[in-house]
């Protein structure tokens, strides 16, 4: 068999599809971590553990019957107070970045415990009514789930984007990562919005956790797996830029999906992180 | 010989009886997999946490190294230790090869720095699983026989890991106590202040790099023969890295020996919970340990056990200094006399000291930035022995014109002479070490370290004093110089702005410079302290230094300037005395806007 | 150089002190091996990290043996102790607590971990101690170098070739045999060498390939590579699957509207594929399914029955037997029909007596004197119908008239 097959048309621009599905999971799990970071100054490896723990939630849940779409209001509050309640412990000790790694981590083997104590390591699939539905538009299949999470995935980092941007609320957050005393000095209220974009990041994971949750088999050992791709599409989307993340994601997503479409499937790591390296080399600080 | 090398080496050669003892096997296991995480985090600790350049990526110099070794067992049959030190050239040189591309890239530092080296590690496992090195069969040793060095075979894993571990600490501390460490903390706390205080930044980073991966393979082989079974899986993942951050963070990254007391901790940690009952509880058990401890000590273990144990940072023996560390700051006359050397031993190549030879030729200078015209063709002479001032609104190139003669910035275009000698497009540790030195108007010290140690720095960099210990006697006496010998432990952010102000001097003068160049040192002080400064910059003028200021303070400008020049948007506008040059009306205009001018018209 | 170093004594103190507080915790008893005092087996689990969802099944099937054990006498007029310990899904860690077993607990006998690499770390351990070792999962023969190891999984000593050939014996006596296959696979270490056995038995069968695939062991998208499949239209499809590639490889076919026409699993997670409506008419291979005639086994009704009540209470989501838990099961069984055919517990006579011996376990008459102490490949065929998994190939072991259905 030849190493490198040409795609048909069809083929291509469905595998370019399903990248910038995945794609767009990498950027809604990455944007809750990377204005964690980037604001905040906290590696919150933790952010995955919350998704996850979403996930099952939303899994639970749904397992007795309730739509996981509506489930969504009742987890995003609990993790918004979760969240807020990590900033509010963290707040009381000097961590500095790194530090949060290693606090983070053993949060994260707290909840996989967790986890894994009540649900078991069993692999658990949400059954939903989504699960079975697709459109079809031209040649293309679009499957509901994953058009859920694109959807999701634009909209939120949209008005994240927007609520940086323009509101006085993203100034002030801005403000305080560039120069905290700076900040303090006019007047910006940081203990409150600090607790207030914890909750958010929280929040934001438990969103990408019921993505996951509607896409893809849950276990608690998985929580790992998502780990490296997350942490370079945050890193290369620019910390703490509310739509970074969601256009590395897609960059790195739709990389690794034509790969699989050409060639052996085996090589896509290399070809999206090799990419990844001739950016940062060629045009470091440039984000996507 | 020093006390902490001879106590690494004797406690290696003791704990290297421990296979005698007759205690069961499993120790030398267990303790095997300690000291091999005691390698692999002290040797990550050598490039990341000595200069901050946090990498994702030693699980890739770990695994070329498990790899080298792993196929030059199975498929070239080589006797294992011989597979060592290849192992470890290997991955060197895989280390220097990604470094050498991507620290010429001034843009990758932190984070950016952090992802490169995870995708490296991504890359290199990618092909490694799917070329014969593996091709995802993975690869057996089983059938390679274990070189009979100690008593049994867990033995000799140990004994190999004791010897790796034990020369792995002892290059740590080296590292940390030499000249070289000193300029990797330096690259840590402020790289661009380091590399203008004249070390070699770049050269540095790959020799920590090299190390660091060199010791990371070595690591790898050993580790390759203790599994004897080994798939891409378990090694090219960011499983190696994130452990290695986790236990130096937690031991303590400043310190050579933080790592080792972190690996030793969370291995313990590790092993702790293994038994079937608690598995799952044993998990949260050791997040939360993980947690309470950083949060308790956020430093990392060992500066918490420092402490604890009630001793301080002190000196290294030999640098102890004779002089009794003055508390009341030296009048004048003291300083004069104290002032270390004489005229004729300052200038190296012995020419003597005259007032009037051209010392710094610029001719034609330009530099933009993207858009902006910072400096355009500018011609100026600095003589020796002159204190030439410089001036100009805001804006108009004064401080660009300083960074680029340091080398802090490159020029666009222009030549710039000193000595003789073509600095233009020199890397600014060269510049550094050719005699020019600055201060920064804003001061940035080197955070983490003492008073002294951030003048002893620019001594040993931009002065090439080669001795840890001659350096800081050396910028003791600088101390004294300019008042601060009171204050020479402390660390930079517990001085005033008065004293961090001296505190950049000083560490301009300790590379004993023949040009020094100062931006805005007495913007921010009170009239006496500026007072104070300016006997200063006469001091240090007649000890034979020459020197271009930067300066709004008037009357400062009038007091010390022989020539002032007049910046104006990048031009050189006017250039004389200092008293004829400011009656000129383009620079009153230039100064004051035009219609302040024309209302003083009749 | 500027950062002292005058703590290293007694920093270096401290932290040894720190570490061996810690270590403490490591529990290291020396019990007397008097007569009447029990007998201790000891073995690891991956009963945390990824491997953790089919270790669960082994702990449960290991801790229902010992009980029926001791209820039936123990071993040699003795109760019978298991200590098992977490090896966290690590090799390396396996391969210590191994030689913890061996050397500072002193266990009576050995049983195997779980997957080929915890059971390679284990098995250098045993040949050092001159340890029998008994295994339940190891998936590469070829590996298996060492004289006193016995494998409870007949997979047979060449699995790469026999078991495609069981396959496509079954697929060419079925309704639709199959001219032209696509294969996919992961490239994890067991799966992968299997699939490559395939693609041989396959040229030499004259059956035309039509599209190869591998994937690395933790993608996640396998949009593409369903796409490719569907492009490719194969008559049969061989899916060198571990875990969850199966599901996650049937859910992007369903994504795109295509179903294969026949297709295969290797090693999937049986529980979740069994319940996926896509995966209708999946084949798999097994050494046994709880059904006739595997349950007429000795003793098989029984373990199953309680195995099912066990696994449903730990709340697995799939509690019916089938070959990991079948497998673990046969591995005590071997261990000890050693042990009272030798009438001891010595490693060298029970590995000696069982190279020359056929046991009987839940898997019919195992023997050992194959190449690497492999015997017959006992592996059958399986497949979804109606959500369950039915055996259909060879004729002799299928039940109530099944057969291999193809739409």
């Amino acid at each position: 068999m030849s190493a490198f097959t040409l795609p048909s048309a069809s083929l291509l621009s469905q595998s370019v599809l399903s990248g910038i599905f995945v794609g767009a999971l990498y950027g809604l799990m990455g944007l809750g971590l990377s204005l964690n970071w980037g604001l905040l100054r906290l590696i919150n490896l933790a952010h995955f553990a919350f998704a996850f723990l979403a996930a099952y939630l939303c899994y639970e849940l749904a397992s007795r019957g309730l739509d996981p779409l509506l489930a969504l209001a009742a987890i995003v509050p609990l993790f918004f107070a979760i969240g807020a309640g990590l900033q509010g412990l963290v707040a009381r000790f000097a961590i500095t970045p790194f530090n949060s790694l290693l606090l983070t981590f053993g949060l994260t083997g707290i909840v996989e415990a967790l986890i894994q104590s009540i649900w078991t390591a069993d692999f658990r699939k949400l059954e939903s009514s989504y699960a079975q539905q697709k459109f079809k538009v031209g040649t293309l299949f679009v499957p509901v789930p994953e058009l859920i999470t694109l959807v999701l995935a634009v909209a939120i980092s949209a008005a994240v984007w927007a609520v940086l941007r323009y509101t006085d609320l993203g100034r002030a957050l801005r403000g305080a990562a560039e120069d905290a005393p700076i900040a303090a000095a006019f007047g910006v209220n940081q203990k409150a919005n600090a607790l207030l974009l914890a909750g958010t990041c929280a929040a934001l994971a438990s969103i990408a956790g019921v993505c996951l949750a509607l896409s893809f088999t849950l276990a608690p050992s998985q929580i790992y797996a998502w780990i490296g791709v997350v942490f370079a599409a945050v890193m290369l989307g620019g910390l703490g830029r509310a739509l970074g993340p969601l256009v590395a994601g897609t960059l790195i997503g739709v990389s690794e999906a034509v790969t699989m479409a050409v060639t052996a499937p085996s090589w896509a790591p290399m070809v999206s992180f090799t990419l990844l390296i001739a950016v940062l080399v060629l045009r470091p600080g440039k984000s996507a | 010989m020093k006390r902490t090398p001879i106590a690494i080496v004797g406690a290696g050669v003791a704990l290297a009886g421990l296979p005698l003892l007759g205690l069961p096997p499993f120790y030398d296991s267990l303790l095997y997999l300690m000291l091999h995480w005691i390698v692999l985090a002290t040797s990550w600790n050598i490039l990341s946490g000595y200069t901050g350049y946090f990498s994702f990526g030693h699980g890739a110099f770990f695994g070329a190294g498990l790899y080298t070794t792993s196929t030059l067992l199975a498929r070239f049959d080589w006797p294992f230790l011989w597979t060592l030190p290849v192992a470890a050239l290997v991955a060197a040189v895989l280390g220097v090869a990604l470094g050498a591309i991507v620290f010429r890239v001034k843009g990758v530092r932190g984070e950016l720095f952090a992802l490169l080296t995870l995708a490296v590690t991504f890359v290199i496992g990618t092909i490694v699983g799917n070329t014969p090195l593996d091709g995802g069969q993975g690869v057996s040793l089983s059938a390679v026989p274990v070189p009979p060095i100690g008593p049994k075979a867990s033995a000799t894993f140990y004994l190999l890991a004791l010897a790796a571990a034990t020369s792995t600490l002892m290059i740590a501390w080296g590292v940390a106590a030499s000249r070289f460490g000193a300029g990797l903390f330096a690259i840590h706390d402020d790289e661009d202040a380091a590399e203008v205080m004249g070390v070699p930044t770049y050269r540095y980073k790959l020799m920590a790099l090299a190390i660091s991966c060199a010791l990371a393979g070595a690591a790898g082989g050993i580790h390759a023969l203790f599994l004897s079974y080994v798939t891409v899986g378990e090694v090219f993942t960011i499983a190696v890295p994130l452990t290695v951050v986790l236990m130096s963070v937690l031991g303590g990254t400043r310190h050579w020996a933080g790592p080792a007391v972190g690996a030793i901790a969370i291995t313990g940690l590790l092993y702790s919970f293994t038994a079937a009952d608690h598995a799952i509880a044993g998990k949260a058990a050791t997040g939360a340990i993980l947690i309470a401890a950083i949060l308790f000590m956020p430093d990392g273990i060992l500066p918490r056990l420092q402490r604890v144990l009630g001793r301080r940072r002190t000196r290294l023996p030999s640098a102890a200094p004779a002089q009794p560390t003055a508390s009341a700051l030296p009048t004048a006359a003291e300083a004069v006399v104290a002032a270390p050397g004489d005229a004729s031993a300052r200038d190296r190549r012995g020419a003597t000291v005259r007032v009037g030879a051209v010392l710094l030729q610029v001719r034609g200078l330009d530099k933009r930035f993207k858009g902006i015209h910072a400096l355009s063709a500018v011609d100026v002479d600095v003589r020796r022995g002159e204190i030439l001032g410089l001036l100009g609104p805001n804006g108009s190139g004064k401080s660009t014109f300083i960074n680029v003669v340091s080398g802090h910035y490159a020029a666009t275009a222009g030549e710039i002479r000193f000595e003789g000698r073509t600095l233009t497009g020199e890397p600014a540790h060269r510049i550094a070490a050719a005699g020019i030195a600055r201060t920064y108007q804003i001061p940035r010290p080197f955070a983490q370290f003492s008073v002294v140690d951030n003048v002893a720095l620019a001594a040993m960099f931009g002065g090439a004093v080669a001795d840890p210990a001659a350096a800081r006697r050396e910028a003791m006496t600088w101390l004294e110089f300019t008042g601060l010998a009171g204050r020479a432990e402390a660390r930079p952010d517990a001085l005033n702005l008065h004293q961090r102000k001296f505190l950049e001097l000083a560490r301009a003068l300790a590379s004993r410079p023949r040009l020094v160049l100062l931006d805005e040192v007495l913007c921010g002080l009170t009239p006496s302290e500026t007072d104070a400064a300016v006997a200063l910059i006469r001091r240090i003028r007649d000890q034979g230094a020459t020197i271009v200021f930067v300066e709004h303070v008037m009357r400062a400008v009038m007091a010390l300037s022989d020539r002032i020049v007049v910046f104006d948007h990048g031009l050189l506008l006017a250039e004389g005395a200092a008293s004829e040059v400011m009656k000129r009306p383009h620079v009153m205009t230039a100064y004051l806007g035009t219609a302040a001018v024309a209302g003083a018209r009749p | 150089m500027l950062k002292a170093s005058p703590t290293s004594r007694r920093s270096a103190l401290a932290a040894a002190l720190f570490g061996l507080v810690v270590l403490g915790g490591v529990d290291s008893p020396v019990s007397a091996q008097t007569a009447g005092a029990p007998i201790r087996i000891g073995s690891t689990l991956a009963l945390t990290g990824p491997l953790s969802a089919t270790a669960q099944i082994h702990r449960i099937v290991g801790e229902i043996y010992v009980e029926q054990l001791n209820k039936r006498g123990g071993l040699l007029g003795r109760q019978v102790e298991w200590i098992v310990k977490d090896d966290q899904s690590k090799a390396d860690l396996a391969r210590t607590l191994y030689e913890q077993l061996v050397t500072a607990d002193k266990v009576d006998l050995l049983i195997g971990p779980y997957a080929t690499g915890a059971i390679l770390s284990a098995m250098g351990v045993a040949q050092r101690y001159n340890k029998v070792l008994v295994h339940h999962t190891l998936g590469i023969p070829s590996l298996a170098k060492y004289d006193m190891q016995f494998p409870a999984w007949s997979l047979g000593a060449d699995p790469a070739t026999t078991v495609p050939n069981t396959i496509f014996d079954a697929l060419a006596a079925g309704p639709k045999p199959p001219k032209t296959v696509a294969v996919v696979t992961n490239k994890f270490p067991s799966i992968q060498f299997m699939t490559a056995g395939a693609r041989e038995v396959m040229k030499k069968r004259g059956l035309t390939e039509v599209l190869f695939l591998e994937w690395d062991f933790g993608n996640r998208d396998f949009g593409p590579i369903a796409n490719r499949i569907k492009d490719a239209k194969p008559d049969f499809v061989w899916v060198g699957a571990i875990g969850l590639d199966g599901n996650l490889l049937l859910d992007a076919m369903k994504k795109l509207d295509y179903v294969p026409p026949q297709h295969f699993y290797l090693y999937p997670a049986p529980g979740p594929l069994v319940s996926l409506p896509e995966a209708k008419n999946a084949l798999s291979v097994t050494i046994f399914e709880d059904q006739l005639p595997f349950t007429s086994a000795p003793g098989a009704a029984e373990f199953v029955k309680i195995y099912r009540e066990r696994a449903t209470k730990a709340g697995l989501a799939d509690p019916s037997v089938e070959t990991q838990a079948a497998a673990s099961y046969t591995a005590w069984q071997i261990l000890e029909a050693g042990v009272v055919a030798t009438k001891s517990l010595d490693d060298k006579a029970i590995a000696t007596w069982l190279k020359a011996n056929k046991v009987d376990t839940l898997q019919g008459k195992l023997r050992f004197d194959g190449l690497g102490n492999f015997g017959d490949d006992l592996m059958r065929v399986k497949q979804v119908q109606n959500g369950h998994w039915v055996v259909v190939w060879p004729k002799e072991v299928t039940s109530g008239g099944a057969k291999l259905l193809a739409p």
